[in-house]
């Protein structure tokens, strides 16, 4: 279990955090979402004692998070490249790590291959990091954070520099891991990657918690309201389409010309019903071939939540 | 906050204390193999410091040719050349500057490759993480500097008294701590102030030229050489030479184990407290990771 409660830092005259209040409970993926700057590594810094808050407090699995007890198990995925020696090799750099776990040589040797083979790094065990890509380091990272087995696992980006397919092995690994009862706080911008993966999410906005809750929870703050029209046939232009929405939704319904003369962007005031839109378009023999969501409701969400005054 | 956690943590059990250092001393060696294999992997740069040794020894050796015997210090009633007075010196200034620049160079390599806050993560306590990352040099250094003087010894045609070899060993091995604990020093400087190399320069450089390793101290001013008497550098430097070059024994070593013993110890102390220190104020700031 994760819990941070009232946690602010600052930093001079720059606030990072204020006031956050999250709370991780054991086998849930917890998802840390925020844009650049929202304070998510600051958060996670001090979830795992790098970094003193300046008020507030925090514990993991019930303890102080500087008791080094805990560094068992806790792993954590930093956001940064920079976190191996270059100049050897990935198992011998997992060996190091594991060996200061305190696992005995031939212990490390054989976990380091294991998790290496979980991320599919084993075909570059023996090549030194330098020449590893930033995904490959990324993978190594978790690689890395996954040798101990932890029952805390706090992940800063993972998936930030991977392509889908390493994305979603990762992804997999992780949510394998709160299968088996760990706790995950993973730290993400990418918002549409939370879906299905996390159980609960906390949105921090300039350093203050903008949402807490489940993620079907933060999709009911969304509120799409853009919409790509693919329409054929009937009235052509866009004058006389704007006519006949502003007939059956009086200044409730905006359209627009997109990239050719087939494609409408399509904007709904709050509240109105697509269908009805829709429908008033269709009667008056419009035939909507392609009706498409401009954005995700969980991008939807996301944006509103984070909108200035949000 | 006092939940009970719903995992069970390891705790170090009253009564495990030995087994919980021994635990932590086997980590040591694996920062021994990590910092092999780094500096296997820059053979270039290993090869190229011992031939820069030989480099300036040679350049001793011709400056010998020059030097008047007779200004230098006896050892045991008898003559020495200048080679014989500037080997010991010369070993001795490559260590205490090698070894600094190494254990301070150890630390800042940890922060601007970002691995620092990785070892810190680990369950692996700071003295452990202090001990492994100067493991190394400490290690190699003086196993170095005693092949150095033993093949110039044999290519200079050294005449250097076999039985204080045993005796310059045990000072060499007092005088250590010393330089560990400047380094120590000199890491939480780095950690501090990100760039505090050019300050280590400096100071081994006055703690050479205080030390008597190229020239007599009874050359220099008066008031310097009463106070470079009492230089760590100069007194080990000074035992070691009468070990190696007068043959003195055990016996006269006394005061040498008196100077050198409290100076290692307070050094290490002051080092270690220091780099806690430094480690402390970092945590507090966030800025561990800076550079």
């Amino acid at each position: 279990m994760i819990e941070a409660r009232g946690v602010s830092r600052h930093f001079r005259t720059t606030t990072a955090l204020q006031d956050v209040t999250l709370v991780a409970a054991r086998g849930d993926v917890h998802a840390l979402l925020g844009p650049n700057g929202a304070g998510k590594t600051t958060l996670l810094r001090i979830l795992s004692g790098l970094m003193a808050p300046t008020s507030g407090v925090v514990s993991v699995l019930g303890l102080d998070v500087h008791t080094r007890a805990l560094r068992h198990v806790v792993g954590l995925v930093p956001s940064g490249d920079r976190s191996f020696y270059l100049r050897i090799s990935g198992l011998e750099n997992l060996v190091f790590f594991g060996r200061l776990h305190g696992l005995s040589r031939n212990q490390a040797i054989a976990r380091g291959r294991d998790v290496l083979e979980a991320v599919g790094l084993e075909d570059a065990a023996n090549k030194p990091v330098g020449v590893y890509s930033h995904g490959m380091q990324k993978r190594l990272s978790v690689a890395r954070a996954l040798l101990a087995e932890p029952s805390v696992l706090l992940v800063d980006e993972a998936t930030h520099d991977l392509d889908p397919e390493g994305a979603r092995r990762i992804r997999e690994l992780v949510a394998a891991l709160a299968g088996s009862g760990s706790t995950v706080l993973w730290a993400t911008q990418r918002i549409d990657e939370i879906r299905g993966f996390a159980g609960n999410v906390t949105l921090l906005h300039r350093g203050r918690v903008r949402f807490s809750g489940t993620v079907p929870e933060l999709m009911a703050h969304a509120t799409p309201q853009s919409y790509l029209l693919r329409l054929r046939n009937g009235v052509a232009d866009r004058d006389a389409l704007q006519q006949v929405l502003d007939r059956a939704l009086p200044g409730k319904a905006r359209i627009a010309t997109a990239d050719d003369a087939e494609h409408y962007r399509l904007g709904l005031a709050d509240g109105v019903v697509l269908g009805d839109a829709l429908a008033s378009l269709t009667l008056e023999g419009v035939q909507v071939l392609a009706c498409r969501e401009e954005r995700s409701e969980i991008e939807e969400a996301f944006l509103a939540l984070t909108r200035d005054g949000g | 906050m006092n939940t009970t956690p719903a995992v069970e943590v390891p705790a170090v059990r009253s009564g495990s204390h030995f087994g919980a250092f021994l635990g932590e001393a086997a980590k040591v060696t694996a920062f021994l193999r990590r910092d092999f294999l780094v500096a296997w992997s820059y053979r270039m740069s290993f090869f190229s410091e011992i031939a820069g040794m030989f480099v300036q020894a040679i350049t001793f050796y011709f400056v010998g040719l020059m030097v008047n015997d007779s200004v230098l210090p006896t050892y045991g009633g008898e003559n020495v050349t200048y080679m014989e007075f500037a080997a010991v010196g010369i070993a001795f200034g490559a260590f205490i500057s090698v070894g600094l620049g190494q254990v301070a160079t150890a630390v800042r390599q940890e922060q601007l490759m970002g691995t620092l806050e990785s070892l810190l993560m680990t369950p692996t306590s700071p003295a452990t993480i202090q001990a492994g990352s100067v493991a190394y040099p400490l290690l190699f250094l003086p196993l170095r500097t005693g092949v150095f003087l033993a093949l110039i010894a044999f290519a200079f045609g050294l005449d250097f008294a076999p039985g204080g070899l045993a005796p310059a060993a045990l000072v060499f091995l007092l005088f250590t701590p010393f330089v560990w604990g400047l380094g120590l020093l000199s890491a939480a400087g780095v950690m501090t102030f990100k760039r505090g190399t050019a300050g280590i320069g400096f100071g081994v450089a006055l703690l050479v030229l205080t030390s008597g390793a190229y020239f007599p101290l009874e050359l220099l001013p008066r008031f310097v050489e009463l106070v470079a008497e009492f230089n760590p550098l100069a007194v080990a430097i000074g035992g070691v030479r009468d070990a190696l070059l007068g043959n003195a024994g055990w016996h006269s070593l006394s005061a040498e184990v008196f100077l050198l013993v409290p100076m290692g110890a307070a050094s290490l102390a002051a080092g270690v407290t220091a780099f806690r220190l430094a480690v402390r104020r970092e945590r507090a700031r966030g800025t561990i990771g800076l550079y």
